[in-house]
C-alpha cells in the first residue's frame, strides 16, 4: 500500500481509503476519492506539480501534499 | 390593491449546484439578467436574484455560488448551506430547489443533489449538458433517475433553451407534490468502520449509495474513444506546448488590455476634454466652473477611462473560464505561486495587475480560496500597472544617463526601467511570502480544483460577467473616486491665494503660486522633514501627495508646481519643456539642483512600491468587504515604498552616482 503521490504519471490505481479526519481529506472524499474507486494519474504540471487526475468521468487537479493524504493499491 | 394571499407571493427558488455544471448558463435561460446583485450580509459573496414570471406565476430566483458538499468549507459553501437551511438574514427559506446536475458528470454531481435532497424542500433535479452526454454516449435514463431520486429530473438544454418551459412548469407543481425521498444510506454507512468521523462515513456511504444508481441509470456506450478533449487537454497541459500555448494565452491578455484599451480609452478622454472645452466656454470663469471642470469632470473621467480595460479582461477572463482554460491556467502555474504562499489562481489577477490593478483586483474573483484571495488583493497594486509607465519614462529618459550597460544596445535608462518593474515582482513576492507565513500563518491551505471538461463558452454567460464587472465598478468605486477627486481638487484651489503687488505674472506662475498657498502646498511644506530623507524637496512631496487619486496626476502636477502649466504627459513637446524645467529646479533660495540621479532613481522606486490611487483602494474596500484591507494595503505599501526610496538615495548619494 502506497500514497498517490508516488503514482507516476499515466497510471491507474485504486484508492483504497483517505484515512485522514482533517478537512482536507474530509473533501478529497467528497469530490470521490472513496474507497474502490480507479484513479489515473494523467498529468502532472510542467513543475512536477500539481498532479491531474481522472476519476468517476471527470478530472482533479490536486496537489502532491494532499494526494500523500490518499492511499492506494498497486 | 387586494392580493389574494398566497397566490401573488413570488415563489423562492434556489439554484443549486457543483461548479462548472452550466449552472450559470440555465440561470439566464431561466431568468434573463439578474434583477439584483449584492453581497450576502456579513461576508462578500455575492447574491444574485433573478425575478421571472412562469404562466403568470412570478418566481424569484436565487442563483447560490457553486459548491461541491453541504458540510460548507468556504464561504460560499456556507451561504448555500445557510440560505438552504432558512438561516440567512434577509433571504426567505427557498419554497424550492433547482439541483443542477452535470449528465456528463453524474456521480460526483448527485453528491452534492443528493445532500440536498435530505433538507425535506421540494426538489426538481435539472439534468443539463445532456446533449453533450449523449454526443459522448452516456445514456441516462431519466425515468430510474427520478424513481431512485423521489424527485422530479428535467433534462435541459440551457443555451438552445431545450426543457426550459418544462422545468418551469416542474417549479409550480414541486410545492404541491410529495418531498422527495431523501436517500438511504444507512445499509451503506453500517458497512463503514465506526470509528471514523461521522462526516467521512456519510461521504463513503453516500458515494457506495450514488454508485449503484449510476449503475442503474447510466448506460455508458461502448468504451468511450479518444475524445478531441482529451487530445486538447493533453496539449495544453504538456510540459513543453503547454508552456507554450499558455505563455502565448497570456501575451495575447496582457497586449489586449494594454494595447486593445487604448483607442477606447483614448476616445473617453478626448470625449471628457471636449466636455471641459464645452463647460469653460459656457462657464463664467469662478469656482463653479473649476469645481465642475476640475473636480467633477476630472473625477468623472478618471473613473470611466478604466471602463474599457475592465470589460476587455472580463471578456477574456470569462471566456477562457467559459471553455475550461483559466483552471488549466492555474494548474500550470500553481507550483510556482505556491512557492510564495499564493496558488495558481492567483497568476491571471497577477498579471492583469501589470496593466491596471483595477480589473486584477476585480479578476481575484474567481478565486474561492479567502485566504488565497486576500492575498493576491493585497500584492496585485505592486505590479507596476500603466499608469506607473509615463512617470518611469520621463525620469529615466530625463535623469538616467543613457550610457552602455556591457553591450552596445543595452542602453542604462532601458536597464533602469526593467529594474521598476522587476523591483514591483520581487517586492510583491517577498510580501506574500512574509504574509502567509506570518499574518495568514494557517494551515496549508488545500489545492483541490476541478479540471472541468472542454466547451464552448456560452456568449450569453459571458457578456453578462462582462456587463456585471463594468456596472458594478462605475456605481460602487465610481461614486467614491468622484467624491475623492472633488476633495482633492478643493485641497489644491483653496484657500484662494493673494497675489503680491508684483508685475503681472504669467498664467502659468499664477496657478503655481496658487498651488503653493493652497492647503496642498501648504501641506507639502509641513511634510519636507518626511521626504527629506528621500532626497526631495517640498515641491516633491507636494507633487506626491497631489497623486494620491491616480499616479499619473503627478506629472501634471510637477508642472503646475514648477510653473509650467498643465503638463500633458503624452505631448511629447510639453513633456520636454517639463524635463527643462525639472532640470533647472533648485532648492528654495540656493542653487542646488533638485533633481539628481538618485532623486530621480528615489521618486521611481517610491512610484513603483507606493499605493498612490485611490481608485485602487476604494476597489480594494470593495471587494474584500472592509475598510480594514485599504488601510493595511495603503500604509504597508508606502512604508516600503518610502523605506527602498530613501535607501535609493542615500546608497545612491554614498556613492557619488
Amino acid at each position: 500500500m502506497r500514497s498517490l503521490a508516488h503514482v507516476g504519471v499515466g497510471v491507474t490505481v485504486s484508492v483504497v481509503d483517505v484515512p485522514g479526519a482533517d478537512p482536507v481529506s474530509l473533501r478529497l472524499l467528497e469530490m470521490g476519492l472513496t474507497p474502490g474507486v480507479n484513479v489515473a494519474v494523467v498529468a502532472a504540471a510542467p513543475l512536477g506539480d500539481p498532479l491531474e487526475l481522472e476519476l468517476r468521468g471527470y478530472r482533479l487537479s490536486i496537489r502532491r501534499r494532499e494526494a500523500a493524504l490518499v492511499t492506494v493499491a498497486t | 390593491m387586494t392580493e389574494p394571499a398566497g397566490r401573488e407571493r413570488p415563489l423562492t427558488v434556489a439554484l443549486v449546484g457543483n461548479p462548472n455544471t452550466g449552472k450559470s448558463t440555465l440561470f439566464t435561460a431561466l431568468a434573463g439578467i439578474p434583477t439584483r446583485i449584492g453581497n450576502y450580509p456579513g461576508v462578500t459573496v455575492e447574491e444574485k436574484v433573478g425575478r421571472f414570471s412562469h404562466c403568470g406565476r412570478p418566481i424569484d430566483l436565487i442563483d447560490l455560488p457553486g459548491a461541491y458538499s453541504l458540510r460548507a468549507q468556504s464561504p460560499d459553501e456556507q451561504v448555500v448551506s445557510d440560505v438552504l437551511g432558512g438561516r440567512m438574514a434577509g433571504v426567505p427559506r427557498p419554497d424550492c430547489i433547482v439541483a443542477v446536475v452535470d449528465a456528463t458528470n453524474l456521480a460526483r454531481n448527485l453528491f452534492l443533489a443528493s445532500q440536498a435532497l435530505e433538507l425535506g424542500l421540494p426538489t426538481v433535479v435539472a439534468l443539463t449538458l445532456s446533449d453533450v452526454a449523449a454526443e459522448r454516449g452516456i445514456g441516462i435514463d431519466v425515468e430510474a433517475l427520478a424513481r431512485r431520486l423521489g424527485c422530479a429530473v428535467v433534462p435541459v438544454v440551457a443555451p438552445t433553451r431545450v426543457g426550459i418551459e418544462a422545468l418551469g412548469d416542474r417549479l409550480l407543481s414541486a410545492p404541491e407534490a410529495l418531498p422527495p425521498r431523501p436517500p438511504d444510506l444507512a445499509p451503506h454507512r453500517a458497512a463503514i468502520d465506526g470509528s471514523r468521523p461521522a462526516s467521512a462515513r456519510d461521504a463513503i456511504a453516500r458515494y457506495a449509495w450514488i454508485d449503484t444508481v449510476v449503475a442503474e441509470v447510466v448506460q455508458q456506450a461502448a468504451p468511450p474513444r479518444r475524445r478531441l478533449a482529451d487530445t486538447i487537454d493533453r496539449v495544453l497541459t504538456h510540459r513543453v506546448w503547454g508552456t507554450l500555448a499558455f505563455a502565448l494565452v497570456m501575451l495575447a491578455l496582457f497586449t489586449s488590455i494594454f494595447r486593445l484599451a487604448a483607442p477606447a480609452m483614448d476616445l473617453i478622454s478626448a470625449g471628457i476634454d471636449s466636455v471641459s472645452a464645452w463647460a469653460e466656454s459656457i462657464l463664467p470663469a469662478g469656482p463653479l466652473r473649476s469645481l465642475f471642470v476640475n473636480g467633477v469632470l476630472a473625477g468623472v473621467g478618471g473613473v470611466v477611462v478604466f471602463v474599457p480595460q475592465i470589460a476587455l479582461l472580463f471578456l477574456f477572463v470569462a471566456t477562457l473560464e467559459g471553455c475550461g482554460y483559466l483552471a488549466r491556467a492555474a494548474f500550470l502555474m500553481d507550483r510556482l505561486l505556491a512557492g510564495v504562499g499564493l496558488s495558481g489562481k492567483s497568476f491571471i489577477p497577477l498579471l492583469s495587475s501589470f496593466a491596471c490593478a483595477i480589473p486584477g483586483i476585480m479578476a481575484a474573483r474567481t478565486i474561492e480560496n479567502r485566504r488565497d484571495r486576500l492575498l493576491t488583493i493585497l500584492v496585485a497594486p505592486l505590479m507596476s500597472c500603466s499608469a506607473r509607465l509615463p512617470v518611469y519614462l520621463l525620469f529615466c529618459g530625463a535623469f538616467v544617463p543613457d550610457i552602455a550597460v556591457g553591450v552596445s544596445w543595452l542602453r542604462l535608462p532601458a536597464v533602469v526601467l526593467v529594474a521598476m518593474y522587476a523591483l514591483g515582482v520581487v517586492v510583491a513576492a517577498a510580501v506574500a511570502f512574509v504574509l502567509s507565513r506570518t499574518v495568514f500563518r494557517g494551515p496549508p491551505q488545500p489545492f483541490v480544483m476541478e479540471l472541468p471538461g472542454w466547451r464552448w463558452p456560452q456568449p450569453a454567460v459571458v457578456l453578462e460577467r462582462v456587463r456585471e464587472a463594468a456596472w458594478s465598478f462605475l456605481t460602487n468605486a465610481g461614486t467614491l473616486i468622484l467624491a475623492m477627486s472633488i476633495v482633492l481638487w478643493a485641497l489644491g484651489s483653496y484657500p484662494k491665494p493673494v497675489f503680491p503687488d508684483a508685475p503681472a505674472l504669467a498664467e502659468a506662475e499664477r496657478q503655481g503660486e496658487a498651488l503653493r498657498q493652497s492647503f496642498l502646498g501648504r501641506a507639502g511644506r509641513v511634510i519636507e522633514p518626511v521626504v527629506k530623507p528621500l532626497g526631495w524637496d517640498w515641491r516633491l512631496g507636494c507633487a506626491a501627495l497631489a497623486s494620491f487619486p491616480a499616479r499619473e496626476v503627478v506629472l501634471g502636477t510637477l508642472g503646475v508646481i514648477y510653473n509650467l502649466g498643465d503638463v500633458d504627459p503624452g505631448e511629447e513637446e510639453g513633456a520636454t519643456l517639463l524635463v527643462r524645467r525639472l532640470k533647472a529646479a533648485t532648492w528654495d533660495g540656493t542653487t542646488r539642483k533638485v533633481f539628481t540621479l538618485p532623486v530621480a532613481l528615489s521618486l521611481m522606486v517610491f512610484f513603483a512600491l507606493c499605493a498612490q490611487c485611490a481608485s485602487t483602494l476604494v476597489i480594494i474596500g470593495k471587494e474584500t468587504g472592509s475598510w480594514v484591507w485599504p488601510v493595511v494595503t495603503f500604509t504597508y505599501m508606502t512604508a516600503l515604498a518610502w523605506l527602498a526610496a530613501c535607501a535609493t538615495f542615500q546608497f545612491g548619494t554614498a556613492l557619488g552616482w
